[in-house]
This record gives C-alpha cells, sequence and structure tokens, in this order.
C-alpha cells in the first residue's frame, strides 16, 4: 500500500516538475499569462474588498459578463464529451488518445466555470452554505444546486478518467476497463446534464419570458457542440505544433464534422426562436426587440448579435463547403464559430434577459475595466492549467514521462 | 529566426546537469518578482473594514438556531451595530403570529404617485441612502393599459397626479408560490406562515438568482456596503427585517414585520396621504382586507397568468 | 540566437513586468472603484404621518384656540347671515370668510352655505333631511349625503388608517373626514413627488427619451 502511494507521489511530482521546464515560447506563454492571472487576482481582490459595485451589474441587470463566460465554458465542458462518443460508441481508434485531450480541456474548463460563479457571488465566504450536510443546499427545488452537484462530480469524474488513464500509461499498464468505462458513459451522460442543468436555470424563470422557452435546452447543447470541439481543433493544432505528438489530419477532419452539424442545427434552431418571438410579436418579446433591433432608444446590443450572427452563417457556410477541410480556412471557421457562440450566449443570452426589468424599466449594462480584468484573470488561469496538463499529458502518451524512466532525464520539449 | 536543433544543447533538465550560477539567480529573480506581484496584488484586501467576525461566519442557520443561541446572535449583531452608528439598537426576533395571514390591497384609485411611502419604507427599513435602495418602486402607468412597458419611472413634474395617468406602486408582492423561495440554492429566504417571504441576511450568498427570478423585480442587492446616516437610522430592529444588512446581500420588502408582527399597520401604510394603501389579516373577517377583497370588484393581481398567487391586490374603488 | 538566450531574455523580461506590475498595484495605478454619485437625501418633513389638515375634535382634544369655530363671535344669534348672488346665481363669499374657496360638487352643485350649515344656529349643521349635528360631528354630515364612502370609511377601506392593525395588541386609529378633506373643497390639490429613482451606474450620454411605440 505505502509503495503505491510513494509511486504516485513520485508520478506527481515528476509531472509537477514538468510543469515549470520548458523552451523560451514556454515560458514566454506561461509568463503572459501568469501576468493576466495576476492582474485578475489584483482585481478581484479590489472587488473582494468594495463589492460588486466595481462591476458594471446592477439591480435592473444583476448577472453579467461572469455569468455569461460561465454558461460559455459550461458549454465547452460539456463539449469534451464530443469526442468520447466516436471513440467509445463508434470505436474510433483515430481519436482514441486525443480523448484525453478533450477530457482536460473538460476540467480546466470546469475550473474556470468554478471560478467564474464564486467571483459573481456577493458573500463567496459563505460558500460552506452550499455543502449539502453543512449547508442547506436546496436541492431538488433549486436548480443552482443541481448545477453545484453535477458541475463538481463531473469535474471527479473527468480528473478520476484522465487521471487513471494517464497513470496507467505511465505505469505501463493496460488500464482496467471496469475502473473506466462504466464513469466514460455515465461521463458522456453526465455531460448532457451539466449543460442541461444551466440552461434550466434559465428557462425554469416564468418571470423572464426570453429565458422562458423550451428551446433554450436544445440551443444550449447545439452551441456547445459548436465551441466546444472547435477550441479542441485550435487546441490539437497547437499541440501538433510545439510537441512531437502525432495528429493525423482524420482526428481533426472528424471533429470538423461533429462542428458542421452542430452549427447547422445551431443556426437552425436561431432561425426558430427569431420566427416564434417575431411572427406573432406581443408584449414578452421586449427583450428580443431590445437585442435585435434595439428598443426605446436603447440598442448597445444590437451591433454584437448581428455580428454574432454573421460570424456563426459565414462559418456555417464555410463548415459546409468543401474549403474548410484546408487547415487554414478550418481554423478560421473555428475562430467565427467560438467567437460567434460566445457572444451568442453571453451578450445574447444573459443580458437581454434583463432588459427590459420585470416592471418596463431598461437599463444598459457594460462591464467595467475590474470587471474585465477577472475576466481575462481567470480565462488566463484556465489556459494555464491546460497549458499544465498538456505539458503532463504529452510527454506520458508518448512513453517519454513513465515509470521505467523514473530515474533518468526529464523529457524536453523538442521542437520539429 | 531558424530554430536549432535541440536535443544536446538544450537540455532543461534542472536535476541532471545542474544550473549555471547565472540562471540561478534569473530563476530566483523571476520568482522573487513574481512573489512581490501576488503579494502586492493582495494589497485591496487591507481596505477591508469590518471583515466577518468567526462568529458570524461559522453562525447556523437561523431555523437551526436554538433560542440561546439566537439571543447570542442579537446580542451580537446590536454591539456590531452601536459599534457602527453609535446607538444601541434593539433587536428582536419577533415570530409570526397565530391565525394571521397578511394580505395587502391598493386601491389605484387614490394612488397619487407622491412616493411618500417610498420614502417612508426606506426610513423606516433602514435601508442604504448611497447606493441608493428603495423597496417601492412607483410607476407612472397611462390610464388603459397596464402594459409595464409603457410605465414611467424617472417622472418628476411639478404636481402629481398628471391627467392622464394611473400611479401604481410595486413592492415584494409576498407571493403564495413565491419563485425567490424555489430557486435559492441555500434556502437563504423561504416564507414564514403569517406570508412574509423573509431572508436569513446571515445566510445569503449573495448568487442573485432571487433577483432574476422575481417577476416584479422586488428584490435588491447590496453592491457595496450600504450607507445609512447615523442621524436617520432606526433602532428598532428585528432579525429577519431592518437590520443594517452587509455588503453583497439581498434584501427587500417584509412587510415591515418589526412592526406587523407587534400588531402595528406598516410605514407604507402609515404615511401614505390619500389612503390608498390598506394591510390586515385576511384571516380575520372583519378587517379591512376582508372587507375590500369582498365588496370590491374590479381586482388586479400582477402577472397573475404567471402563477405566484401574489398576497398583493390592486383594485378601484367602485 | 541560442535558445538559451532566447530564454534568458524571456525570463528577465518576466521579471521587470512582474516588477513593474507589483509597482502598479501598489500605486493603485488603475480600475479603482469609481466615487458614488451624490444623492441628496429626503427632507424628513415629507415622510411625517400628519396629515393636511386638523379636524374640530382634534383640536379640542390637543385644546388648541378654538376663535375660527367662535361663530357668534362676529355673527349676531338669532339673525340668520344674508348670502348674496352674482347674476348667474353664483354664490358672492362674503370678505371675512374670503379663505374659503366654493368647489363642493361638479356643476355648481354645492353652491349654498346652508346646504351644511343652519343659519339659524351657526354652531351646528344641518343634514338634508333637517337633523342637527355638532362640529365634533362633521363626519355624519359627510356620510348623510357620502353614503357609499360613509360605509367604506367606517369598515376602513376609505382614508387611511393608523396606528394597530390587530385591536387587541392596541389602538387602531381613524380620521374625520375633514382632517384629509377640506369641506369646501374637498378634492385633493396635487403636491410635488419626491425625486424619482436613482440608478447605480448612470450612463455617461443617456438616449433621448423615446415616446412607447410597439
Amino acid at each position: 500500500m505505502t509503495t503505491a502511494i510513494r509511486n504516485y507521489c513520485v508520478f506527481l511530482v515528476r509531472c509537477a516538475r514538468v510543469a515549470f521546464v520548458g523552451d523560451w515560447r514556454y515560458y514566454a506563454w506561461m509568463g503572459a499569462l501568469t501576468v493576466f492571472c495576476l492582474l485578475g487576482l489584483n482585481a478581484y481582490c479590489r472587488q473582494f474588498a468594495h463589492g460588486l459595485v466595481t462591476t458594471g451589474m446592477s439591480d435592473q441587470v444583476s448577472w453579467g459578463v461572469y455569468i455569461a463566460n460561465f454558461t460559455f465554458l459550461v458549454g465547452v465542458a460539456a463539449a469534451a464529451v464530443m469526442m468520447v462518443i466516436p471513440v467509445y460508441i463508434y470505436d474510433n481508434e483515430e481519436l482514441h488518445d486525443l480523448v484525453i485531450f478533450g477530457e482536460l480541456l473538460a476540467v480546466a474548463a470546469i475550473f474556470m466555470c468554478l471560478a467564474f460563479v464564486t467571483v459573481d457571488l456577493g458573500r463567496p465566504d459563505r460558500f460552506w452554505h452550499l455543502i449539502p450536510g453543512i449547508g442547506q443546499l436546496n436541492f431538488p427545488a433549486s436548480m443552482l444546486s443541481w448545477d453545484v452537484i453535477v458541475l463538481n462530480g463531473y469535474l471527479l469524474l473527468n480528473v478520476h478518467i484522465c487521471g487513471y488513464l494517464l497513470y496507467s500509461r505511465y505505469q505501463g499498464k493496460k488500464p482496467a476497463k471496469w475502473f473506466y468505462i462504466p464513469f466514460v458513459f455515465i461521463a458522456i451522460l453526465w455531460a448532457v446534464s451539466i449543460h442541461t442543468v444551466t440552461a434550466f436555470l434559465y428557462v425554469g424563470l416564468g418571470g423572464r419570458p426570453f429565458w422562458n422557452q423550451a428551446i433554450i435546452g436544445p440551443r444550449f447543447l447545439a452551441s456547445a457542440f459548436t465551441a466546444g470541439p472547435a477550441l479542441i481543433i485550435l487546441a490539437l493544432q497547437v499541440i501538433r505544433h510545439v510537441t512531437k505528438y502525432r495528429i493525423t489530419d482524420k482526428a481533426l477532419l472528424t471533429l470538423r464534422a461533429i462542428v458542421q452539424v452542430s452549427m447547422i442545427i445551431n443556426v437552425f434552431l436561431l432561425l426558430c426562436e427569431v420566427f416564434t418571438e417575431f411572427y406573432a410579436g406581443g408584449l414578452h418579446i421586449a427583450s428580443s426587440k431590445y437585442l435585435y433591433l434595439g428598443l426605446h432608444g436603447y440598442h448597445k446590443l444590437v451591433p454584437w448579435i448581428w455580428t454574432a450572427v454573421t460570424f456563426n452563417l459565414t462559418a456555417m457556410v464555410l463548415l459546409v463547403l468543401p474549403v474548410s477541410r484546408s487547415l487554414k480556412w478550418l481554423n478560421l471557421t473555428c475562430v467565427l464559430c467560438i467567437t460567434g457562440i460566445w457572444i451568442e450566449k453571453g451578450m445574447g443570452l444573459v443580458i437581454p434577459g434583463f432588459i427590459p426589468t420585470p416592471l418596463g424599466q431598461i437599463v444598459e449594462y457594460f462591464p467595467t475595466l475590474n470587471e474585465t480584468l477577472v475576466c481575462f484573470g481567470i480565462w488566463a488561469f484556465g489556459l494555464l492549467c491546460y497549458t499544465i496538463f498538456l505539458r503532463m499529458a504529452v510527454p506520458i502518451l508518448q512513453g517519454e514521462l513513465s515509470k521505467s524512466n523514473e530515474r533518468g532525464e526529464l523529457p524536453g520539449t523538442v521542437l520539429h | 529566426m531558424p530554430d536549432q536543433p535541440s536535443s544536446g544543447e538544450h537540455n532543461l533538465d534542472p536535476g541532471t546537469e545542474g544550473m549555471t550560477r547565472r540562471s540561478f539567480l534569473r530563476t530566483s529573480a523571476v520568482f522573487g518578482t513574481g512573489l512581490a506581484a501576488l503579494a502586492a496584488g493582495l494589497s485591496p484586501l487591507l481596505d477591508i473594514e469590518n471583515f466577518p467576525s468567526l462568529q458570524e461566519f461559522m453562525q447556523k442557520y437561523y431555523k437551526e438556531l436554538t433560542p440561546e443561541e439566537m439571543k447570542k446572535v442579537l446580542e451580537r449583531i446590536e454591539r456590531e451595530v452601536e459599534k457602527q452608528y453609535g446607538i444601541r439598537p434593539h433587536v428582536r426576533d419577533l415570530k409570526p403570529l397565530d391565525g394571521v395571514e397578511f394580505v395587502y390591497c391598493l386601491n389605484l384609485t387614490r394612488c397619487i404617485g407622491c412616493r411618500k411611502c417610498v420614502h417612508a419604507c426606506v426610513a423606516e427599513n433602514n435601508q442604504s441612502r448611497n447606493p441608493e435602495i428603495q423597496y417601492i418602486r412607483v410607476l407612472q402607468m397611462e390610464n388603459g393599459s397596464f402594459d409595464t412597458e409603457k410605465a414611467v419611472h424617472d417622472y418628476n413634474p411639478e404636481k402629481v397626479p398628471e391627467k392622464g395617468h394611473f400611479y401604481m406602486p410595486v413592492q415584494c408582492q409576498q407571493c403564495k408560490n413565491p419563485p425567490c423561495v424555489k430557486v435559492c440554492p441555500v434556502h437563504a429566504t423561504w416564507q414564514e406562515p403569517d406570508g412574509i417571504t423573509v431572508i436569513d441576511y446571515n445566510w445569503c450568498i449573495g448568487c442573485r438568482y432571487c433577483e432574476a427570478a422575481c417577476p416584479y423585480w422586488a428584490r435588491r442587492f447590496n453592491f457595496t456596503k450600504p450607507e445609512i446616516p447615523k442621524d436617520r437610522l432606526n433602532p428598532e430592529m428585528d432579525y429577519l427585517s431592518n437590520r443594517p444588512r452587509s455588503q453583497g446581500v439581498m434584501e427587500k420588502c417584509h412587510f415591515c414585520l418589526q412592526r406587523t408582527r407587534a400588531g402595528r399597520y406598516p410605514a407604507c401604510v402609515e404615511v401614505c396621504p390619500t389612503g390608498t394603501r390598506k394591510f390586515g389579516n385576511i384571516l380575520d373577517p372583519n378587517s379591512e382586507v376582508s372587507y375590500i377583497l369582498k365588496n370590491k370588484r374590479v381586482f388586479l393581481q400582477l402577472k397573475e397568468e404567471l402563477g405566484t398567487s401574489p398576497r398583493f391586490f390592486y383594485y378601484f374603488d367602485v | 540566437m541560442r535558445d538559451s538566450t532566447k530564454t534568458a531574455i524571456v525570463l528577465n523580461i518576466l521579471a521587470v513586468v512582474f516588477l513593474a506590475l507589483a509597482a502598479g498595484f501598489v500605486l493603485k495605478a488603475w480600475a479603482q472603484p469609481a466615487p458614488l454619485q451624490q444623492i441628496p437625501l429626503v427632507d424628513p418633513e415629507f415622510i411625517k404621518t400628519a396629515t393636511v389638515r386638523v379636524s374640530y375634535s382634534e383640536l379640542v382634544s390637543a385644546k388648541e384656540d378654538l376663535s375660527d369655530f367662535d361663530c357668534y363671535g362676529c355673527h349676531e344669534k338669532g339673525k340668520p347671515p344674508t348670502l348674496r348672488f352674482d347674476d348667474k346665481h353664483m354664490l358672492i363669499i362674503p370678505e371675512e370668510h374670503k379663505d374659503i374657496v366654493m368647489a363642493h360638487g361638479r356643476n355648481n352643485r354645492n353652491n349654498l352655505c346652508t346646504n351644511c350649515h343652519d343659519e339659524n344656529n351657526l354652531e351646528r349643521f344641518q343634514t338634508r333631511d333637517g337633523r342637527e349635528l355638532k362640529f365634533s360631528e362633521s363626519t355624519e354630515l359627510c356620510g348623510s349625503c357620502h353614503g357609499p364612502t360613509y360605509r367604506d370609511w367606517d369598515a376602513g377601506a376609505h382614508g387611511r388608517r393608523n396606528g394597530y392593525w390587530n385591536q387587541d395588541m392596541g389602538p387602531n386609529l381613524r380620521k374625520d373626514c375633514v382632517s384629509c378633506h377640506n369641506p369646501h373643497s374637498p378634492k385633493f390639490p396635487g403636491r410635488h413627488p419626491a425625486p424619482p429613482p436613482h440608478i447605480l451606474h448612470p450612463p455617461a450620454n443617456p438616449p433621448p427619451a423615446a415616446e412607447g411605440e410597439h
């Protein structure tokens, strides 16, 4: 037993040491991320001391970029499962190891989600009130309580699966199927659930007709499965570029197919939403009018949403055309997808739900500098985590970091 | 700049070759300055006044406090308020009266939109003056329509009421089926037996989900430390109602339970110059609210279609 | 350039950047919380619960000066005052009572003092059906015509109630009609409202006020 623990500790220590070692590009990247993390931490300390008045939020628009980013990132986390399905259900060997990269992205995304929710709380020191048994978690009535449970559960699931697979590879052992395959299938269902639960946070509010619509759940999943794999396509290309890890074009094109179908569904659902709102009209479409057309002289969000719609439509067209099979165009398409969906889920979903207020008042929202620094800080932290995860995982998967060379040299990053 | 082949020249493992002194100094410099930046980055935390005490941090949920523990909590609150405002308040924990369910009736024929109720409430319930928190919002509506999109919130004419308009004050409707209670992740808000939806200010985590859920825009959040002028503090307080709140928690109309559970009218009812506001116990057949609900005809419950069953009845006189 | 040199340069730059950051943090160089707008406090007089007028009964309980109600201080006993009308048969208010504006009811329905006052006994009111009422019973006088309103007032639905809703715990207070309504022109004049509410982050340039249209 103690040998097992000792071995595991050695493994962790070696992984940690590897994370601090790299070439000048690695130091530059990690250094820049650290700078943004520090900026964000400082901004958050200011917010903690002075309160959420340092943000652009108000009683009229009481959720802003923090929850917008949270919503987007839950989708990214859920989308990691989109790689799992082809591998485990359709036995696609091409993607086999890449599943780990996807799930590591999910772990980093969940860290970011938890961070965004924490910085949004008025009293984060009271987080223990959420712990079932010690606090008073309002399960099952409150959808937020569901979110707390499913997000943390998803985090544990992915940490277990990745950790176990990587450690088995490190040890040179074949992983025991019963110790991870059931969890993989649970993770597939769980991934759908985390994003559905997050959607239900909004859908369940009868007082906000912009959100209280059945299409929000499917829309969330469609957009998540577009933006998530698009992010993974970009991440895999970075790995291809800076390490010797072999990633075939076929793997990237399989992911492209997922993004293609998901984006078509996403655009179709957008069409459904827009028709439902604007054809019959009525008083309850005030938020949609504010978003797409402007309302009573207020139109801050109109350029944003139309940019997002343009990006999404362009990306859809490019995805359908064979031109996006070339990597240059594929990368552009992925950037369009990610940006378009980030705007749509953030500015296009969270903010219009508050404008106008249930009593008809219009107060617009724009994030403050402090708020933006906190967001950058959390994104930088997430990227930092993901880079460290990859910095540990790639050598393990390539066999360079393994038990057999425990006393030997640590791998450097070998450039092409 | 072409990349050099790196296998021999570029050994990055600090364990094997041993670092040169220069690279060691450089690494230490980076770490050192990084740590300095980290420490400096945390410096805004020094601006915090009134860091919550350990007792406040560990305080149990309201419904789990024994009477002795509650007594200690009330004393602690009295001490904290005295320390901050220089006045020793009287903080109680009034329980709901038996056989009482509160209902509010508001006569839309009579409201002139003077906003006295708004400010009487602010004074009675120790609300922040800056940033401004007001539980009651008076809407200037157009005759003939209940469309809140046409409502004006910031009317300020020389004289009210203005022709062609009626005035509708909105505050927490103390719904029978409250969406805010349903969505709170920590049970910080709940409905009491006398119908009042209350908040345990020491339990709220400030997630603002209830504010998003409320269809009447009735809940307010403390975006920063509330500011109450010392000479305007109302020292007659209750744990669940008008004791001073802290930064980062929610608050809302609670039917002045420090008054109503002692048998008195809420502040908004007592100040209204036209007798628009009516309050009482619906379970008492002789109360004025029972009379109104029995004898008046045109009733409006705001957003009735949402199924919240508000305890607020707007009506027009015969 | 060798990679190790590039690494060295990067690390040097990083150290400098960290130092600059630390300085920036300590000197509070950016993103400081903006000061809140100054919101003037409301005048405490505005929220006092006193009514605009005081009824005869309230004056008596407060032992205030009742000379306004001493009609025979000026009028002669046994001599009903003469009412004068103009050519449109509108009542001419005498100089001594010029503070009174007759606006009780539309279409000049109540253009006669003796509708309420007893010309033979100025210290009493008279109802339409001939009952006599004292000054302290002015509410009965109003109720003799305004039946539904009187009924509502009695039940608590008209006019303000103060004190205790729970009469087992304290007194429930109601006022006479004349504490709020001027009996000669009972319709309330308009009043200036309290200032409108403020928003937390006022925009730098608010949009021009647009008419609500759909």
